[in-house]
């Protein structure tokens, strides 16, 4: 008897929520735990967005997943099942996108990534046809630095990285194209975020003697390494990856990073963009949209690709409307199709333009090399 | 105890049913909930029961995790491994080897560790795991491995949340059922028994090495198969579950749920995962937005939560159910075959012979050259005053703490190099002068510990129940000797209950229970009231009687005079009397020492 | 490695080994009073340095909230027992030191813009807000379960961790800071360059450690401490109350935590999570003097402290897997060489 009543309930509930037929959308995203700089910005991010799409209500349920791959798939499970998701956004960081792809695969529901690494859409199969991301495959941004090495004629080169993901990847791709670039690599060495000390693998590099050095890490960890570097007397270039892009690191790093190198999507200098670049406005509009609400100065590319996902959903609802009513299989699969349609579409980090085997869609006009000078980001023309 | 089973049953079928009512997501967290709770099983044992914490457990399901990923993905497995990777259930037997391998090199090299040291130890291998699994290229690095199959279970497919349910839920009834049937068993009680301190344990004779190890085996073990389940669960691994954070989050689960209490590991679990998902729903509600709050209400709800409840949540939960432990054994005093008994001894046999027997601490003479012997059929009294050396004398013999030099035999051989253990199984058992006994377990069950070196059966059948025929003589054999020395009425009362006199006689009786022909008893008159010594005194009368020898530290000089046969005297260290206890109560030198010197 | 990266590998090791046994030496003080092994000491560190960081940029920290919450929840508590056993004398006392103290200091912060002060007196306005978290943490989260096994007391330390690193995440945002340092010298020992910041850790350090000797050998309180380690129940007959002990334990290690984190604060980076992995380093060496040995915990710390310097030289990667199993061997010594019968007294 309890159980019928229970059942009854539960099926009324559950008629209710989509007799709404709102467009819901899960977030998880690791606003907590070690990649909380990353998070909390994409978090900031989707109070911005806008609230309708289509004269569609739009619902964004955002759960935190503490940087932690359990919590993500808990918490993709969740929005699916509880929540009836049409669609999920997350999380920051690869492993905890990887491990999601199954789960949003069985349900059938597209995703969008806002993690690195290639290995989320490639290779593509069945499971990765729901995938999809917008921040630029770290392999992008390689090929982006060694090309600025070869051109600055640096030969050898020492790499220090997070010992997690992130630098994982970094290592990964940047040791392959500088390979194909002939340029050496004479020192690889990891270390924490919370380190309070890196002598020891700055000490090894300098005695390697390097042209440059790479640091990949992300956010203000990444400055311990460049200032220890400054300290033991280094005076080759130093370049760090795109994960560095917030002003917190300039503040950190003060003027021992001034002349670093680094690769960046263009919404970090979005205002130095040629006007005739159709990112510009893109990103600009970003840009005004977070500092208007966290202040001048606030706004960091992590953001910038959960608004590029939001961007990427907006454009693809419509099309799928048409095809089915929110809260249904046949949505879903509309929009999944309308998302690996997505042509020409201006987002703050690059113009996407999907196809069945790239679920990032961009090319080289979604990095820019960015120098530090005068403790600010300056677009290399 | 009809109530009992009933709840038992009821709560069975619930969980049967589970699935078929539950929507999707509530699957999802009871999923997660056993195996957390296959992990906090494993803590309940080692951490609760048998007192070692670990905070390395995460490490555990990591190997487990990692050894089935491995093998059912990798595209070029070595020649000997490739067998291994047809199957996850091959792969889990990899993994419960691997663990096995592990765990026995680890626990060999930490489970030494005494007091604090250990659980440094499973800080140390926790995070030295961690970081293997993020730097080894093959075991995809901090990135993680993708594509690991599910699984079959009788050709039948488990993909899907609500078979899954089934597997993990099963696996961990299993496993609470194995838990509590060793719990219940001679092998438990030695692991019980190890929470009481080392000390009392091996001088019932139980290997407490051996018993640290196989708590942490299974522990282990459990820890491997939650992680192999995990890792098909997820079909993704990398190493952020298998942190240090996690480990210390499944000590908190068992903490929480009831550390001493199989179920309690299921609460603990149950609760912080439900706690977490909860806030997670109705904090963002309050304050407006999420990611903030969660941790820091869950942190200061956990404080309130241990203060309200420092022995778990389970406690609070048992007192709920009407009838507790006691009764179910209560219906029953156990009955069966005696035990096999050592061949009875000639009369006057010499049992313990002492000779020069010296030990020094670090210069420190506090045994000098020390001689006596005890006969079978006598009591020998071992009197003096504070400080004189008679606890040194009585841990010299017992094997507890060897004598530097000196000769101890026991029926003919020389026992000053052996531990208590070896002591114990040659027939001489003891008690102490601090009472050693574990509270919270029943009279029975305490005196059972002391017939520990009678059954021979191990582990294994514990774990299955396959030794009840034995348990049943070893709970008999305990019930005749607490019927034997008086006890008979508090039977299966908690230990901890007692008034001291009466612990003292449960010593007695747990050391007889050793069919022991040499009792060692330190002080067992002291807190004992008049009629209590009384009863004390013709239980020794009636033991010397049967022929067994019987070496007796005393302070209260009017209970030995009236008992003892023989009567040594220590002072300083020395023996400075012997004989009758006439002859001794007369001796000068024995009066100065009783009474300060007389002028 | 030649003999220069070698002697700046040891510098770096002392420095940072000098910030772990400073911890190790609160962990044994508060292990030996209380029985609490005190996973948050690290946080004391990141909250000293970070609230540092906050005067120093002119921003209010938020540990002033913590302050004024933790203080009305001792209030309200502690209110309630003194009317419920009509010990109403002791309410003045109370209100002062849990609500009139933080809202001086709020006030204090609120009157004066602290990136105008000199440096000293940021320091010592972070140790004002930092220090008195310590008793009142006691207070609320461990003295109610004081009696309880070490088990349940390291629980509610975890406990206790997870809620302060929540609240620096709150109070501090994900992004790590740095202090200004305190002096821009650098000296010359041979060939090995040396800050003046490294100096001054080394110095503080050395400095302190000899001000907690002082503490314990000379003072009454310094004595009363000693004395509750040693026995706690001798103590109490002694008229040294547990609660006084306890609280005056805490005030200690949230002192040293914070000054740790205002010391280090200039030459790494801190952020909201970096406590536990300090404080953890430090745990290391205060287990090797077996939570009782000051000398031989500070000893370890910087034998931790010089294992990292070096392992993170040979293999970086691996850094934490080195200094964790090289840790070992030391811990069997230890647990060999301190091996005790079980004195059945």
């Amino acid at each position: 008897m309890r159980v019928k009543l229970l059942l009854a309930a539960l099926s009324i509930v559950t008629m209710a929520s989509q007799a709404y037929a709102d467009i819901n959308v899960g977030v998880s995203l690791s606003a907590t735990g070690p990649a909380a700089s990353l998070g909390i910005p994409e978090k900031n991010t989707f109070a911005l967005m806008p609230t309708t799409i289509a004269g569609q209500k739009i619902n964004y349920i955002i759960l935190d997943d503490a940087s932690d791959t359990t919590k993500a798939v808990t918490n993709t499970k969740k929005l699916i099942s509880e929540d009836k998701v049409d669609a999920i956004i997350g999380s920051t960081i690869t492993p905890n996108s990887l491990a999601m792809i199954d789960v949003v695969a069985e349900a059938e529901t597209p995703m969008i990534a806002m993690a690195a690494s290639a290995r989320i859409i490639e290779p593509m199969d069945a499971k990765r046809r729901w995938v999809f991301k917008t921040p630029q495959n770290d392999a992008q941004m390689a090929i982006a630095i060694t090309q600025h090495m070869s051109k600055a004629g640096v030969k050898s080169v020492a790499f220090i990285g997070f010992s997690d993901a992130y630098g994982e990847g970094w290592w990964n791709e940047f040791s392959k194209m500088a390979e194909a670039r002939k340029i050496k690599i004479v020192a690889n060495e990891r270390y924490n975020r919370a380190d309070t000390s890196v002598t020891g693998q700055v000490l090894k590099l300098i005695s390697a003697n390097p042209d440059a050095v790479l640091i990949a890490g992300s956010g203000t960890p990444a400055a311990l390494p460049q200032k220890s570097l400054k300290e033991r007397g280094y005076k080759g270039a130093i370049y760090q990856t795109h994960g560095v892009a917030n002003n917190d690191f300039l503040r950190v790093g003060g003027k021992d990073v001034e002349g670093t190198w680094l690769p960046a999507g263009p919404v970090l200098v979005a205002g130095q963009l040629p006007d005739a670049n159709p990112l510009k406005k893109a990103a600009l509009e970003y840009v005004k949209k977070y500092e208007a609400a966290h202040g001048a100065g606030s706004v960091s590319t992590f953001g910038a690709h959960a608004w590029d996902a939001g961007l990427l959903l907006a454009h693809a609802v419509p099309a799928a409307l048409k095809k089915g009513k929110p809260g249904t299989k046949e949505f879903r699969v509309a929009l999944r199709d309308a998302l690996e349609t997505t042509k020409e579409l201006a987002g703050a980090h690059g113009m996407f333009n999907m196809s069945p085997s790239d679920h990032l869609g961009f090319d080289q006009r979604a990095y820019v090399m960015v120098q530090i000078k005068d403790g600010k980001w300056k677009l290399q023309q | 105890m009809k109530r009992r089973y009933l709840i038992l049953v009821g709560f069975l079928v619930l969980i049967a049913l589970g699935p078929l009512i539950l929507p999707e997501f509530y699957v999802t967290l009871l999923n997660y909930i056993g195996l957390y709770a296959i992990v906090a099983l494993g803590l309940v044992l080692l951490t609760g029961v048998g007192g070692l914490t670990s905070f390395g457990q995460a490490a555990f399901v990591g190997l487990g995790a990692y050894s089935t990923a491995y093998l059912t993905t990798a595209s070029e497995l070595p020649v000997w491994m490739a067998p291994f990777g047809a199957s996850p259930w091959l792969a889990l037997l990899v993994g419960l080897a691997l663990t096995a391998m592990v765990a026995l090199l680890l626990g060999a090299l930490t489970l030494r560790l005494s007091g604090h040291y250990l659980p440094l130890g499973t800080i140390a291998w926790g995070i030295s795991i961690y970081f293997l699994f993020g730097n080894l290229e093959f075991l995809g690095g901090h990135t993680g491995i993708t594509g690991i199959p599910s699984l079959s279970v009788l050709g039948l497919e488990v993909r899907y949340g609500r078979e899954f349910y089934y597997l993990i839920w099963a696996m961990l009834l299993v496993a609470v059922w194995l838990t509590q049937n060793l719990l219940d068993s001679r092998e438990g009680r030695a692991i019980r028994a190890l929470k009481g301190g080392t000390l009392m344990a091996e001088a019932m004779g139980v290997d407490t090495a051996r018993s640290k190890t196989v708590i942490f085996l299974i522990a282990a073990l459990y820890a491997c198969l939650s992680g192999w389940l995990y890792a098909h669960l997820q079909r993704f691994v990398n190493p952020t579950p298998f942190g240090l954070h996690i480990g210390i989050e499944y000590l908190f689960m068992a903490v929480l749920g009831g550390a001493a209490h199989v179920w309690g590991a299921l609460l603990g679990a149950g609760v912080i995962t439900i706690l977490k998902q909860w806030l997670q729903d109705l904090l963002p509600k309050i304050f407006g937005s999420s990611g903030n709050f969660e941790v820091i209400v869950f942190g200061v709800m956990m404080v309130l939560m241990l203060q309200r409840a420092r022995d778990g949540l389970w406690p609070i939960l048992a007192k709920l159910i009407p009838d507790s432990a006691g009764d179910r054994e209560r219906s029953s005093v156990p009955h069966a075959d005696p035990l096999p008994k050592k061949p009875l001894l000639q009369a006057s046999e010499q049992l313990l012979e002492a000779k020069d027997v010296v030990k020094e601490f670090g210069g420190l003479v506090a045994s000098n050259n020390m001689s006596f012997s005890v006969r079978s059929g006598e009591v020998l009294a071992l009197i003096g005053p504070n400080g004189a050396g008679k606890s040194t004398m009585f841990n010299c013999i017992s094997g507890v703490d060897p004598a530097t030099s000196g000769k101890i035999f026991f029926r003919g051989e020389p026992v000053e190099k052996l531990n208590s253990r070896e002591i114990a199984r040659l027939g001489m058992s003891r008690t102490f002068q601090h009472v050693r006994l574990l509270p919270t377990m029943s009279v029975l069950e305490n005196v059972a510990i002391g017939a520990h070196l009678r059954g021979s059966r191990g582990v294994l059948s514990a774990l299955l129940h396959l030794e009840r025929a034995e348990e049943q003589r070893l709970k008999a054999e305990a019930a005749r000797q607490i019927e034997r020395v008086g006890l008979k009425e508090h039977m299966f009362d908690q230990a901890g209950s007692l008034p001291l006199g009466k612990q003292r006689i449960l010593e007695i009786a747990r050391a007889l229970a050793a069919d022991p022909v040499l009792l060692l008893l330190d002080e067992p008159a002291a807190g004992l009231r008049y009629l209590e010594k009384q009863a004390l005194a013709d239980l020794l009368r009636r033991l010397r009687a049967e022929g067994m020898g019987i070496l007796l530290v005393e302070h209260d000089v009017d209970f030995v005079m009236g008992l003892a046969d023989r009567v040594v005297v220590m002072e300083f260290g020395e023996k400075i009397a012997e004989g009758l206890p006439e002859q001794v109560r007369q001796d000068p030198a024995v009066l100065e020492a009783y009474l300060g010197g007389v002028e | 490695m030649d003999m220069q990266i070698a002697l700046l590998l040891g510098q770096d090791g002392i420095t940072n080994g000098a910030i772990y046994a400073l911890l190790a030496l609160a962990l044994v003080l508060v292990f030996a009073v209380t029985r609490v092994i005190f996973i948050p000491q690290g946080e004391f560190v990141t909250l000293g340095a970070l609230t540092l960081a906050n005067l120093q940029a002119g921003k209010t920290p938020g540990t002033i909230w913590l302050l004024l919450g933790a203080g009305a929840a001792i209030a309200v508590i502690d209110c309630t027992i003194s009317l419920r056993t009509g010990t109403i004398r002791r309410i003045p006392r109370i209100l002062l030191w849990s609500v009139a103290y933080p809202c001086g200091t709020a006030l204090l912060l609120f009157l004066v813009n602290p990136a105008e002060l000199p440096m000293l007196a940021q320091v010592v306005l972070s140790l004002m807000l930092i220090m008195p978290l310590g008793p009142m943490i006691y207070r609320l989260a461990f003295q109610p379960v004081a009696e309880a096994s070490v088990l349940v007391l390291l629980i509610v330390s975890v406990a206790v961790h997870l809620t302060l690193v929540g609240l620096g995440l709150l109070f501090f945002g994900a992004e790590g800071s740095r202090t200004l340092a305190f002096s821009d010298a650098t000296f010359k020992f041979g060939s090995i360059l040396m800050s003046g910041q490294t100096v001054l850790v080394l110095a503080s350090s050395a400095l302190l450690i000899a001000a907690l000797f002082w503490f314990f050998e000379r003072t009454l309180y310094g004595k009363a401490l000693r004395a509750t380690a040693i026995n706690r129940t001798g103590a109490r007959l002694m008229g040294i109350s547990t609660v006084m002990a306890g609280r005056l334990s805490f005030l200690l290690a949230a002192m040293i935590g914070a000054l740790s984190g205002i010391l280090i604060a200039p030459i790494a980076t801190i952020y909201y999570d970096t406590g536990f992995l300090i404080g953890l380093k430090g745990f290391v060496g205060a287990i090797v003097g077996g939570l009782a040995s000051y000398p031989v915990a500070a000893a370890g710390a910087l034998l931790v402290g010089l294992l990292e310097a070096y392992s993170s030289f040979w293999a970086s990667a691996f850094k934490e897997v080195l200094v964790f199993t090289l840790i070992i061997p030391v811990l069997m010594w230890r647990s060999l060489t301190t091996h005790h019968v079980e004195q059945d007294e």
